[in-house]
């Protein structure tokens, strides 16, 4: 009998045939006397595994494996690995790449355009008031051609009224 | 505050509260599934510390991929083919150790017994049901990891062709091929032991 064959009777054993395929090795089962020992072979080989899987308990108390597997989890990661949905934590985490990501593109983006002219219409005039603001410090770099400016907070008459506030007192 | 009692609860709701972080739920599913996948490492493995320590990284494993669990199939299952990966991992990691060209051999062309006439007697009829297992176990031993782990996927997880080639990483006539030579094998060695133990009762 050829290896061809034998896998197909194999495989109509397990269930694994067409029904066309299913069909052709019945035919041959009826007319092959070797077709139908080696079956019989393979059917009896199957059947005593499959009732042969005996009891194995672990060889290790409940105790004492549950303290190396836990032990081993709090080593690979010592937070628990379900985070908690909703966490201001995590969002704030979510943020931040991009959000550092967006002001380095700024800062680029900034660098790379150039002088701004504020005497050109339709310029930003909030910037030229900073200049009188004494809570805003400018940064011009003549080599980038560009200007920065940070606006400290809180502003200058909160400021005054918080040092009115502390007077008081 | 109280300690939650685990032990009433069924699988699915212990998956639940394990899947929130709770380490008790997952302590009391350890309990209940330890000896199984134990089981499973160690007819895979055939040693005993191998499987011991290969059953506890599953359980590792188990917690932190957790979240991926949706119960698709029970969790014990789940857990037996994070057992069998593992199991599968370590002894492809042995057999590249290994130069065992005549077990190679065996493996492409099925060995001598691919060439012997069928086993006619059933060779485990009239046994006890112990001493079948003990034969079988036995016989298992001998077989190459590749024939062995074909035998377990298919007569006890009890997958088909497709999924045991998914598993093994294999084609599916190489599963086939696997099959029938490890059958063949489980024939001709459980025949020689029942023809060994027969000789010893003459004796």
């Amino acid at each position: 009998m050829g290896f061809d064959k034998q896998i197909k009777l194999q495989a109509h054993l397990d269930g694994e045939l067409s029904e066309k395929e299913a069909r052709e090795v019945t035919r041959w089962l009826a007319q092959d006397q070797e077709a139908v020992l080696m079956q019989a072979e393979l059917r009896n080989t199957r059947q005593a595994i499959k009732g042969a899987e005996g009891f194995m308990p672990l060889p290790e108390s409940r105790e004492f494996f549950w303290s190396k597997v836990k032990r081993e989890i709090e080593r690979q990661e010592p937070t628990s690995p379900v985070v908690e949905k909703g966490s201001w934590m995590t969002a704030w985490r979510r943020l931040l790449i991009p959000a550092s990501a967006i002001a380095v593109l700024a800062i680029a983006v900034l660098i790379s355009v150039g002088p701004i002219d504020f005497n050109r219409p339709g310029s930003v005039a909030e910037i030229e008031t900073s200049y009188g603001d004494t809570g805003a410090f400018s940064y011009r770099d003549e080599a980038a051609q560009a200007t920065l400016v940070w606006l400290s907070y809180p502003a200058d008459n909160e400021v005054a009224d918080s040092d009115a506030a502390d007077t008081v007192q | 505050m109280r300690e939650k009692d685990y032990s009433s609860a069924d699988d699915q709701s212990l998956v639940r509260d394990a899947q929130k972080g709770e380490m008790g739920a997952f302590e009391e599913l350890v309990a209940r599934h330890r000896d199984k996948i134990y089981a499973r490492a160690f007819s895979m493995m055939r040693n005993e510390e191998e499987a011991v320590d290969l059953s506890q990284e599953a359980w590792v494993k188990g917690w932190q991929r957790l979240s991926q669990f949706q119960g698709e199939s029970g969790f014990a299952t789940w857990m037996t083919r994070i057992v069998i990966n593992l199991c599968l991992d370590q002894l492809r990691k042995q057999k590249r150790h290994r130069t065992d060209s005549i077990d190679a051999l065996d493996e492409e062309s099925g060995g001598v017994e691919r060439q012997l006439p069928p086993v006619v007697v059933n060779p485990t009829a009239g046994l006890e049901r112990n001493e079948m297992r003990k034969r079988i176990d036995h016989a298992l031993g001998q077989l190459s990891y590749e024939h062995r782990t074909v035998l377990i996927l298919h007569e006890f997880e009890e997958m088909e062709y497709k999924q045991i080639a998914k598993t093994m990483g294999c084609s599916i006539g190489t599963v086939m091929s696997r099959l029938f030579y490890a059958r063949r094998k489980m024939a001709v060695l459980l025949a020689d032991l029942k023809k060994s133990g027969e000789d010893r009762i003459a004796e």
